[in-house]
């Protein structure tokens, strides 16, 4: 019994994410300019120009690196939430009620992979409607679904992380704005892994884009469930981020 | 049994600055309690610690007997509480932010619908439960952040200054509301305020802070006779020699100054004891030309311990401002 009631206090914290997205779509329709122009732009040009020998559809090469490039936006900036939260005082009161903090945390994550894996849908359809070779099965597309959330809720542990380090709005968008593009180059979104330099080859062996971007080309490109390596990695990783944002998460009310 | 007992209370922020220093109090489970000081002397950190979300440095709370350290958890589920800054998202209805929080807290879904009606209907707020919030007046906000706090049934309420920022009727909707639930529930309250009339008017007890210290404790009454009490002056027609007898048996005339034909009374409890004084003024035949009352304010008593106000005008002007602003920005 317990443990319905705590599952159903963390569902709250997503439906939170959905009826204020539900009340305002507007960032959900900003958001997704960016990649329609990765897709549409970026990718039909480098289409043309055959960069890399062993690719030759780009527009779906690049497909879910632009899932992931956007999503993962989202998601590192939304621990900006949790700054205008602390300023006003909806952390104060949560952190005092009978709510344990373990649940603010991973509430939010869900919350915040929901609001981050909304670009799913935004994306496959615009590179759909522009000829990427997409698989068309709804098992495929669902699990890369569930794959994108969990690293999106990574994602937005690493954000809440640093927004009860950093406590104030100036310092963390510094920071995000620091570590979003890196992020992005420093994997496999734009090309393989072979071509890249050594440096950047293994800065891309830990970085998490680059396992959840090769789960989604083996799922939604190539039709294929040899997942479970990366899978572990990621689920290491989201676990991780999690921990660590529970353990500091008290020191942003302070 | 306490409500609250705080021993001894220290919190040190940075290295040096002591935003507590050494504050013990007791609440009694029942009681109103007002914690009264101006701005910055250490009452919302005092009310942060006594909700767990911070530890003091050295001393120790206990809320109905648990340390607010060791048994953090089982102080959380005792207490509502109302911070200071707006709790609610904004970009939400009314309806929606009880429903989130009922979720959060886990109130099972049977009964859920129900309390919320029942909350908000009593708080007055049915009318505009459909509303996002960000287009609710700040007494709205308040009652419904006080409904979102009574959700949980909880054996106290601690208010964070409740009316800060609102408007007199507002503010006093506000007070009718929780009196109200008061009476019908037995609720402890606690809350921190700097509106000295406030603490007069709704606490059964009073301490008062100032620069991290406790400076006084005791009822509205026993504070304001610390100045002296209540005074009244009157003036009479023509010289009046035996009016002292008349008066000084009359129980709660606690000073007599007579000088020609001016009288300085100092008196306990006046909205009790001035209509007595008259009416034996009147019986015996002294005609009453002027009449002064001035009553005895927290305000003297605080400027009597510590040499400064309570309250000041621009203070209260930033206060609204800065309410107003979180409003708009948002939870």
């Amino acid at each position: 019994m317990d443990l319905l009631k705590s599952f159903s206090s963390l569902l709250a914290m997503a439906e939170m994410e959905l009826r204020r997205l539900r009340h305002d779509p507007f960032e959900i329709i900003t958001r997704a300019i960016q990649p329609i122009l990765w897709i549409a732009v970026f990718g039909s040009i480098m289409a043309r120009a055959r960069a890399f020998p062993g690719i030759d559809d780009y527009t779906t090469f690049i497909t879910p690196g632009v899932i992931l490039q956007s999503s993962t936006f989202i998601a590192l900036a939304y621990g900006i939430a949790l700054i205008f939260e602390r300023e006003s005082g909806i952390l104060k009161r949560l952190l005092a009620s009978p709510l344990p903090r373990s649940h603010i945390v991973i509430g939010r994550a869900i919350a915040g992979g929901i609001r981050a894996s909304t670009q799913y849908v935004v994306v496959l359809a615009s590179a759909a409607l522009v000829g990427a070779r997409i698989v068309g099965n709804p098992v495929n597309i669902i699990m890369g679904y569930l794959v994108l959330v969990l690293t999106c809720m990574g994602f937005t542990g690493i954000s809440m992380l640093m927004a009860s380090l950093l406590k104030t709005r100036e310092r963390f968008m510094g920071i995000i704005g620091a570590i979003t593009m890196p992020l992005f180059f420093a994997s496999n979104a734009l090309y393989p892994i072979d071509v890249m330099p050594n440096v950047i080859r293994y800065a891309s062996l830990i970085n998490p884009l680059t396992y959840t971007i090769s789960i989604l080309r083996k799922l939604i490109i190539s039709n294929s469930y040899d997942i479970l390596q990366e899978l572990l990695v990621l689920t290491a990783f989201t676990t991780a981020a999690m921990l660590a944002s529970m353990k500091c998460l008290k020191k942003i009310i302070e | 049994m306490k409500a609250i007992e705080v021993r001894e209370v220290v919190k040190i922020y940075g290295h040096s600055f002591r935003a507590l220093n050494r504050v013990s109090l007791d609440v009694e489970e029942g009681s109103v309690h007002a914690l009264l000081g101006p701005n910055g002397a250490g009452k919302t950190t005092l009310i942060r610690i006594i909700t767990t979300q911070l530890n003091p440095n050295e001393g120790s709370v206990k809320v109905f007997g648990h340390d607010t350290v060791k048994d953090s958890s089982k102080v959380r589920k005792m207490i509502g509480y109302v911070p200071q800054e707006i709790s609610l998202w904004s970009d939400l209805s009314g309806y929606e932010n009880m429903l989130l929080y009922a979720k959060i807290y886990g109130i099972p879904k049977d009964v859920r619908n129900k309390k919320i009606e029942e909350l908000m209907d009593f708080m007055e707020l049915s009318e505009v439960a459909g509303k996002l919030v960000r287009d609710y007046s700040g007494g709205m906000v308040r009652r419904l952040e006080i409904a979102v706090a009574l959700m949980t049934k909880p054996k106290i309420l601690i208010l964070d200054e409740p009316t800060i920022g609102l408007d007199p009727r507002a503010r006093s909707l506000v007070w009718s509301k929780v009196s109200e639930f008061r009476k019908e529930s037995g609720v402890t309250v606690f809350f921190a305020t700097h509106y000295m009339d406030e603490a007069d008017k709704y606490a059964d007890s009073i301490s008062l802070l100032n620069q991290g210290k406790l400076v006084a404790q005791g009822s509205p009454n026993d504070l304001k006779n610390l100045v002296g009490g209540d005074k009244v002056s009157i003036a009479f027609k023509e010289p009046v020699n035996k009016v002292s007898e008349v008066i000084s048996a009359i129980p709660g005339v606690l000073a007599i100054d007579l000088r020609d034909n001016y009288l300085e009374l100092t008196i306990n409890d006046i909205t009790t004891t001035l209509p007595i004084i008259i009416e034996k003024l009147y019986r015996n035949g002294f005609a009453i030309r002027e009449l002064k009352v001035h009553e005895a304010s927290l305000d003297e008593v605080f400027i009597k311990l510590t040499g400064r106000r309570i309250s000041d005008e621009p203070g209260r002007i930033r206060d609204v401002v800065s309410m107003r602003r979180m409003i708009r920005r948002g939870g």
